[in-house]
Formats: C-alpha cells, sequence, structure tokens
C-alpha cells in the first residue's frame, strides 16, 4: 500500500551514463548517527552509485526530548531552561523569542534597557553562533585550524556570557519580563573591544578560508538550492538569503527595537560570481553567514551608545496566568526564522506550545540537493545549511 | 557539476587556476605560521592551571540547611523536579531558631536532598529562595563511580561541612 509518507523511488543516476547499462545495485550506506560531519545525531540513509549519491534521506528523532510535551506540564518560567536546550548554539536567540511569545499574551512592558541587552546578548550569541558554524565547516571540509581560530574568539564570548548569566551555553538569562542580571561597566567595554577585534578577526577569516582556492573549488557549485526550492519548503535565514532573497525579520517586519538601528542584510549574488560560483550553493550561504559576523558587530556597536542606565526587569506577576487565547510569535535567529505557537487555556500552564524550526526545514531540503552529487560533496551540503540536532528533534 | 570543469578549461585558465592556488595557499599558511611567534597562547593547561569562575557561575548546588525554613519554594520551581524535601512539626515546647536574616524556622527539615545527575543547573531554585540559603557553589569536579553518588543529602555531616568552604558570611 502506498503511505502518504513514502517519498518514491530515487531518481535515476545522471552522471554515470556509461555504467547505467551495467546492471548495478545501489549501496545503502549509513551516515551517522554517530558521524563527525552530520554535526549532531542525524542519520542520514544514502544511496550510493559508486561514489555518488543517489538518494538521501534524513532520519530524524535520534534527540528527541519531548520538550514540546514537557512544556505542558512546567510553569511559564520553567519552560526557559527546556528553550535553551532547542538550539543550544543560539540559546539566548530562543529564550527571547520564547520570552517574547508569553510577554505578547501578558501585555508586559519591557524595559528600554533590558530590551537593548537582549539586542546586545542575541547578537553577541549570534556571533558566536556563527564562529561555530564557520570553524566546524572548515573541519568538515578538512581544514583543522580555522576551527581553533573561530573557538578563540568564541570563548571570549563564553566568557561574558557566563560572568553575565552563570552559564556557558545554556544561560537562562533572558526572563519573561527583562533580563536576570545587569551588565557592568567594564563586561561592556570587553565587548566593545572585542567587537574591534572580531572585525580584524572577521578579515582574517576571509583570507584564511573564504577565498582560499581549496575551499573556493569545494563550496562553488555545489549543493545549490534554487530560490524557488526555498521558497517551496520555507526556508529562512541565511539558507534563504544565500540563495538571493534579502529577507530578514529584523528588517523587513522589525520586532523590539530593531527599527532603530542601521544595518544591512547581506546576500551573497554579487560576491558568489566573483569567485566563479552561482547563487544559492555552499559558498554563498557560508559567505552570508561571515558577512552577517560584521553587520552584528554594527548592532552591537550602536547597541552600546544607545545603552543608559535604568531597570532590566519589568513588572511580571510573581505567578503568570496567562489569558485565554493563542499567540504565534516567529524571530530572526542565526539559523532562520524560529516561531512558538504558544495557546493558553487560562493556566499557570501552556496548553500547547509548537516550536516551529528553521532547522527541521533545511534538513528536509537535503533530499532535494542530494541525487547526483558526490559523497564528499554532499557532507559540504549538510555542513553548509549549519543544523542544530537539538531545534530539528525537540 | 564541478566534475566537469577540468576538461574545459584553456591552457591559459589552468595558469590562472594553479597561481590562485598557490598564493591564496602562501596566505593562509601565513596566518598560522604568525602563530609561532606573534600571537600569546590561550589555552589553559586545565589541571593545573585552572581559570577563576565568574562570581555568578552555576555549578553544583549548595543548601545551607541552618538557615532552610523548609517553605519547599525551590522544589515547586525545579523544571525537573530533582529536589526532595521533608519536614515534620517541631515539638511542643522546642525553641524556634530564627535564619541569619531573621526569619523563624517552624519547621523542623527532616530530608533534603537534590539529585544532582537531574539537575539541569538553571538556578530557578536559588531565585525564589527566601532565605538565599541555597545557592550555587563553585565546584564543579564531582564525578561519581555510580549514579547514586550523586543524590546529596545536605543534612548529612560531611556534606554540612562544605558551608566553611562555601558560604562566605
Amino acid at each position: 500500500m502506498q503511505s502518504k509518507w513514502d517519498i518514491g523511488e530515487p531518481e535515476k543516476p545522471t552522471i554515470n551514463s556509461q555504467t547505467e547499462q551495467l546492471k548495478s545495485e545501489l549501496l545503502t550506506l549509513n551516515m551517522g548517527p554517530q558521524h563527525p560531519a552530520t554535526h549532531g545525531v542525524l542519520r542520514l540513509e544514502i544511496w550510493t552509485d559508486s561514489e555518488i549519491v543517489v538518494h538521501a534521506i534524513p532520519h530524524l528523532g535520534y534527540l528527541h526530548r519531548c520538550m514540546e510535551k514537557h512544556a505542558e506540564n512546567l510553569d511559564y518560567r520553567g519552560v526557559i531552561p527546556f528553550v535553551d536546550r532547542l538550539d543550544y548554539l543560539a540559546a539566548m536567540n530562543m529564550e527571547w523569542t520564547y520570552a517574547s511569545a508569553v510577554e505578547k499574551m501578558l501585555g508586559t512592558e519591557v524595559p528600554r534597557r533590558a530590551e537593548l541587552l537582549r539586542i546586545l546578548t542575541c547578537e553577541l550569541n549570534r556571533i558566536a553562533s556563527h564562529l561555530m558554524a564557520f570553524g566546524t565547516y572548515a573541519l568538515d571540509l578538512g581544514a583543522f585550524t580555522p576551527f581553533l581560530y573561530a573557538f578563540e574568539e568564541r570563548e571570549k564570548l563564553l566568557r561574558l556570557f557566563e560572568e553575565v548569566s552563570g552559564a556557558r551555553l545554556l544561560y537562562n538569562y533572558i526572563w519573561i519580563g527583562g533580563v536576570w542580571n545587569d551588565w557592568n561597566d567594564d563586561q561592556l567595554q570587553r565587548v566593545a573591544a572585542f567587537c574591534d577585534v572580531m572585525e580584524q578577526e572577521a578579515k582574517k577569516y576571509d583570507d584564511l578560508v573564504s577565498y582560499n582556492k581549496i575551499f573556493v573549488e569545494r563550496t562553488t557549485n555545489v549543493g545549490v538550492f534554487s530560490l524557488q526550492d526555498c521558497l517551496d519548503y520555507g526556508a529562512s535565514g541565511p539558507v534563504l538569503r544565500g540563495s538571493g532573497m534579502k529577507w530578514d525579520l529584523r528588517k523587513n517586519k522589525p520586532y523590539s527595537l530593531y527599527s532603530e538601528f542601521d544595518f544591512d542584510v547581506p546576500v551573497a549574488t554579487e560576491e558568489v560570481k566573483k569567485v566563479g560560483g552561482q547563487v544559492g550553493d555552499c559558498w554563498s550561504r557560508y559567505i552570508v553567514r561571515m558577512r552577517e559576523v560584521v553587520e552584528s558587530i554594527k548592532i552591537i556597536r550602536q547597541v552600546l551608545e544607545k545603552l543608559e542606565p535604568g531597570p532590566v526587569m519589568g513588572k511580571v506577576p510573581k505567578i503568570i496566568k496567562l489569558p485565554k487565547g493563542e499567540v504565534y510569535v516567529r524571530q530572526e535567529c542565526p539559523r532562520g526564522e524560529l516561531a512558538f505557537h504558544l495557546v493558553s487555556e487560562g493556566e499557570k500552564k501552556p496548553y500547547r506550545l509548537k516550536v516551529k524550526s528553521p532547522c527541521f526545514t533545511h534538513v528536509s531540503m537535503l533530499p532535494r540537493v542530494a541525487p547526483g552529487q558526490m559523497i564528499a560533496d554532499f557532507v559540504a551540503s549538510v555542513g553548509s545549511i549549519d543544523i542544530v540536532l537539538g531545534e530539528v528533534d525537540r | 557539476m564541478n566534475t566537469t570543469s577540468h576538461q574545459t578549461s584553456s591552457f591559459k585558465e589552468y595558469f590562472v587556476n594553479l597561481y590562485r592556488g598557490i598564493s591564496t595557499t602562501v596566505i593562509g599558511m601565513w596566518i598560522t605560521f604568525r602563530y609561532v611567534w606573534a600571537v600569546k597562547p590561550v589555552s589553559i593547561e586545565y589541571p593545573e592551571v585552572r581559570e577563576v569562575l565568574p562570581e555568578r557561575a552555576r555549578m553544583r548546588l549548595f543548601n545551607d540547611v541552618q538557615n532552610c525554613i523548609s517553605c519547599t519554594q525551590c522544589a515547586m520551581a525545579c523544571p525537573v523536579d530533582c529536589i526532595y524535601i521533608a519536614s515534620e512539626k517541631r515539638p511542643e515546647g522546642e525553641e524556634i531558631k530564627k535564619t541569619t536574616n531573621g526569619q523563624p524556622i517552624r519547621l523542623k527539615l527532616t530530608q533534603f536532598t537534590i539529585d544532582i545527575a537531574l539537575c539541569c543547573y538553571c538556578g530557578l531554585c536559588t531565585v525564589v529562595c527566601p532565605t538565599e540559603c541555597l545557592t550555587h557553589s563553585h565546584d564543579y569536579e564531582f564525578s561519581q563511580y555510580t549514579i547514586d553518588g550523586m543524590k546529596y543529602d545536605y543534612l548529612a555531616p560531611d556534606v554540612i561541612a562544605w558551608r566553611d568552604r562555601i558560604v562566605k558570611s
């Protein structure tokens, strides 16, 4: 019987046309769950014809922790540590999206300083996340040293986050109504110093990796997502921008105070043609991330100018009870648009908390690019969408 | 596909590619080579050299049982339910002690156990504590051979003895 989940017979291999007449069988190869190139516990079932991928099926669920169901049994503050564990590389962004969903239903006024500090931490977290993406992507393609350079800078950020929130990865820093702790002047000065260093470093990464001939040859014209595919699947973030669409929620649908800030939305359409690639390939997704780091630095500098002393926590009742209703809040996270659909029945707990994660969309796009690629190129494609499996499986 | 590009490239393109390959590799190698003398090492040789943790760092939980009023607010705030508290009424006539911030300890604490293996180090329990007796200490090396060893009974004398080291006031 034909199941509705059945994706049908794999497409015929196109490259090895001479060998097509020979009687051959496809080899099934399991990439993962324990594989360094899958960035977590993703299992990719690959059907290969010699070294050419014919069909790839991502199998999810190895990191499923029932986060959405757990949230239905927790009070609204207790969900935040669980939200952290969605995208553990950009936990601040996850917290902020959840907190703003609750605030929207509660009608809380967030103090201006708290809102600016949220932007500051989230942009810093975006840099940290993109540094990780940069380092591990180079690692996937066989270059080890860029990983160490990226981690040197990331370590500074993690230290700052540890000082201000108490944890290095799962912060529980952005609370409903504001932020937990205030940043002191010394820490803010270190952020300013970090911005200066990071600008230099971003140039260094360009010299070291971005325009390196080996890297360019490995990534250009590989794993091309056409814009139509991206729109059909509902891709967002660097994947959509890498395919040439200038879409960033911070710019197109400004939330919080982002309308006050001056920054660009990088798309790689011009640059990728200079290195000989085409729009939507792995290199353009990679370079969008690197350019976003520079844009984040711009935003952080403006935040540091705008910061004024004030309270960091708004008025929130001790026991949070949301009115009956539902809300859908989406924000731009390092990996794309994260959204929470929060349904409340007027109790102390959420009735339903649905997470729309960008990585899930991007993983489901992988079978689209896989046919016809070499296995090593497929590794490059998987790395370029920068997935975090905590967010895919929830 | 990229696999066929070498067949179409001309003689000139071959040398241009060769030049670009060598020059960009040399630039990259030069950046790495500078680390031999021009950049200070940043890594710490861990067991010998230790980083000082920031003030707010959230490591193993510690409960100062002398100040605990068994209000169970921490257990209710905990998202993973890893705090187990039991208390009983004081017998008639027993003197009611006070905590350091002046709250009377009406109930007698008979059990205060935290399963640290379950704890997610979120810090929500320390925020709600009215007497600030439940805190995150700076201990981070406490691996155990069995998972039962991660259950800390804060009324045990050896755990109470940590107080001198952890509580500053």
